[in-house]
């Protein structure tokens, strides 16, 4: 557990870095800062290690004041990621990793294979190990900086910006990495962002801190994008809370149709004949494995020979499907707005077909949750 | 033509390849002379600029130094100390040492300086202290710099340990001091040849030293250029 008891930093020009901070990290969860530059989120992390004094108030880990601990020995304790990395370029991979175990004397064969176990759990190949950190990608470079705040096993991970200089994509991934390593890990982390979409996917808890270095809310996500405290949080959120806040609510209880499903087999009187029995203008043709083929409407089928295969038509891109147990309301969402029939295919984990969603049951859906 | 001829002569000249003022003897010397000014330089000047650079005191004041020195003329210098201490080896060290130790010092310096903020800030975080920074970081990062200051000193060095003749203790300057004085072209432009051929062998070891302690990742950002 972290504590932030009326923390304060105030440079000499007379800038207020943090105004008297006061907030507890739990432990084994993930607490994300997030804010816009210059709210104070970096200054307050760093308090945490050491790496920036206090001008008034104090910091506990676990109880205990920072300053009470000799400031190497407690930073050796705690993990700390920075945006560029921050890697040593005339180190291998492997001996980055092995920083802080060396340190702390290990000894180099057992600090190589830990180095090598975490190479393993955030997912770098073994063949890397002797690499150096310019032969990396930029999302490689960041999983080397986590496996080597790992290292030392220490219980608090500090993370600042850490992928926030990737691509969108390769974000993503570091983002899914992390959360399947925290559910395995539980530490206590102590994120920092300005990206409150990647708040809202990774915290436990969100502290919003606000120009002048105040704390505006800190709640769980979804209490944050429903109850915004001030103008201030609500527009930092952006105005699409809405919409982002479906992303709580699984899919899984949506309402599939599985009676607009055609096989390529089928031929296009049957087609007509189902279509006309849902009363929907769109099915979905799919395989015989239940992969979807695409979509097919009603006009296009009407003047079509009706003896023809569905198979040997022109189908309609489905788009992209969403995963009924693994994903939200909001990917279904995603996917009914994106796709051309206006409705979205729900999949099982193999990508096989369970049934389509339209807009309007969708809207139906969110409204009973709303 | 005539003096390569006699050139060629004065080098195959087998006495000249035996004796105590021969062109092994010669050179032994010469060698002996540079090499212990550039040492007694770099124990001097890197734990100087190490000391200066990590700590970030004394910048302007290693600076001005280095400008100072390398402002002062070599042979000045020579002559003002052996005013002070007398004939010797002494004062030709000392003079080589005035000339290696602004290169040396200054790139050091610099190669410590340059070491990226953010590569600190990890450095601090991940709990190194001052001298595990210094050690573990700057040193390492530093180490193509300060190879290259001391590339730069050594070649000066050679060229420069000719004045040791000038006071009596011998070295190839002595060919060329002699030479002068007897009017002797040949051996004078045999004499610098030589010490231009060390020359080029002192650069060539310190390419061959780089590359073995440059550690490979440096090696291949330098290559890069970032
Ligand atoms: N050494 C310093 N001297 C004076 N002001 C400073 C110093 N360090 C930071 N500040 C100021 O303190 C404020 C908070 O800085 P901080 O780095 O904590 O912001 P941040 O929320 O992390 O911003 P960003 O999202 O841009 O990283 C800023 O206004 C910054 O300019
Ligand atoms: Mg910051």
């Amino acid at each position: 557990m972290i504590t932030f008891e009326g923390a304060a930093k105030h440079y000499p020009d007379g800038t207020v870095a943090v105004a008297g901070l006061d907030l507890t990290v739990e432990s084994g969860r993930t607490t994300v800062f997030v804010g816009p530059s210059g709210s104070g989120k970096t200054t307050s992390l760093r308090m945490v290690n050491r790496m920036v004094a206090p001008t008034s108030g104090t910091v506990l880990v676990d109880g205990e004041d920072v300053r009470s601990q000799d400031p190497a020995r407690l930073r050796r304790s705690i993990g700390y990621v920075i945006q560029q990395a921050g890697l040593f370029p005339h180190r291998t991979v492997r001996d980055n990793i092995a920083t802080v175990p060396l340190l702390l004397g290990w000894g180099r064969s057992r600090a190589r294979a830990r180095a090598a176990e975490l190479m393993e759990s955030v997912g770098l190949e073994p063949s890397q190990a002797k690499r150096y950190p310019h032969q990396l990608s930029g999302g490689q470079q960041q999983r080397v900086g986590v496996a080597r705040a790992l290292a030392a096993d220490p219980p608090i991970l500090l993370m600042d910006e850490p992928f926030s200089a990737v691509d969108p994509v390769v974000r993503t991934g570091l983002q899914d990495e992390l959360l399947r390593l925290q559910a395995e890990l539980r530490k206590t982390v102590l994120f920092v962002t300005h990206d409150i979409d990647e708040a809202i996917r990774i915290g436990d808890r969100i502290a919003v801190f606000g120009p002048g270095g105040e704390l505006a809310q800190y709640d769980t996500p979804e209490r944050l994008l429903t109850h915004p405290v001030d103008d201030f949080v609500e527009s930092f959120i952006g105005y699409d809370r809405g919409v982002r806040r479906l992303a709580f609510f699984p899919a899984n209880e949506l309402a599939l149709r599985e009676d607009v499903l055609l096989d390529d087999q089928d031929t296009v009187e049957r087609a007509l004949n189902t279509v006309d029995t849902a009363g929907q203008p769109w099915a979905l043709v799919v395989d015989a494995q239940r992969m979807p083929l695409g979509w097919v409407d009603v006009d296009r089928l009407r003047h079509e020979p009706s003896g023809l295969e569905l198979g040997r038509l022109t189908l309609t891109a489905y788009g992209h499907t969403f995963d009924v147990e693994r994903d939200s309301l909001r990917a279904a969402l995603d996917a009914a707005v994106l796709s051309p029939a206006g409705r979205a295919v729900g999949v099982d984990p193999d990508g096989r077909v369970l049934g389509v969603v339209s807009q309007a049951d969708l809207g139906n859906a969110i409204w009973s949750v709303s | 033509m005539d003096v390569l001829n006699e050139l060629v002569a004065w080098f195959t000249d087998p006495g000249q390849w035996s004796g105590p003022a021969g062109i092994p003897a010669r050179t032994a010397e010469h060698l002996q002379y540079s090499l212990l000014g550039l040492l007694i330089s770099a124990l001097v000047a890197v734990p100087v600029g190490l000391l200066t650079g990590h700590t970030g005191l004394g910048g302007f004041a290693t600076a001005s130094l280095a400008n100072f020195a390398r402002a002062l003329p070599t042979i000045g210098v020579l002559f003002l100390i052996v005013l002070l201490v007398g004939i010797g080896l002494m004062p030709v060290i000392i003079a080589l040492v005035a000339l290696a130790v602004p290169p040396i010092l200054v790139n050091t310096h610099e190669g410590v300086r340059q070491v990226e903020p953010a590569l600190k800030d990890a450095a601090l975080g991940m709990g190194m202290r001052g001298r595990e920074v210094l050690m573990h970081l700057e040193l390492p990062v530093a180490v193509p710099l300060i190879i290259n200051g001391m590339r730069t000193a050594a070649v000066q060095v050679v060229a420069t340990a000719t004045i040791a003749a000038y006071v009596g203790v011998g070295g190839l300057g002595r060919y060329i001091v002699d030479g002068q004085a007897r009017q002797d072209l040949t051996m004078m432009v045999g004499g610098s040849l030589l010490v231009v051929f060390l020359a080029v062998v002192t650069t060539l070891l310190f390419a061959g030293l780089s590359r073995l302690l440059v550690a490979p990742g440096l090696r291949a950002l330098a290559a890069t250029g970032r």
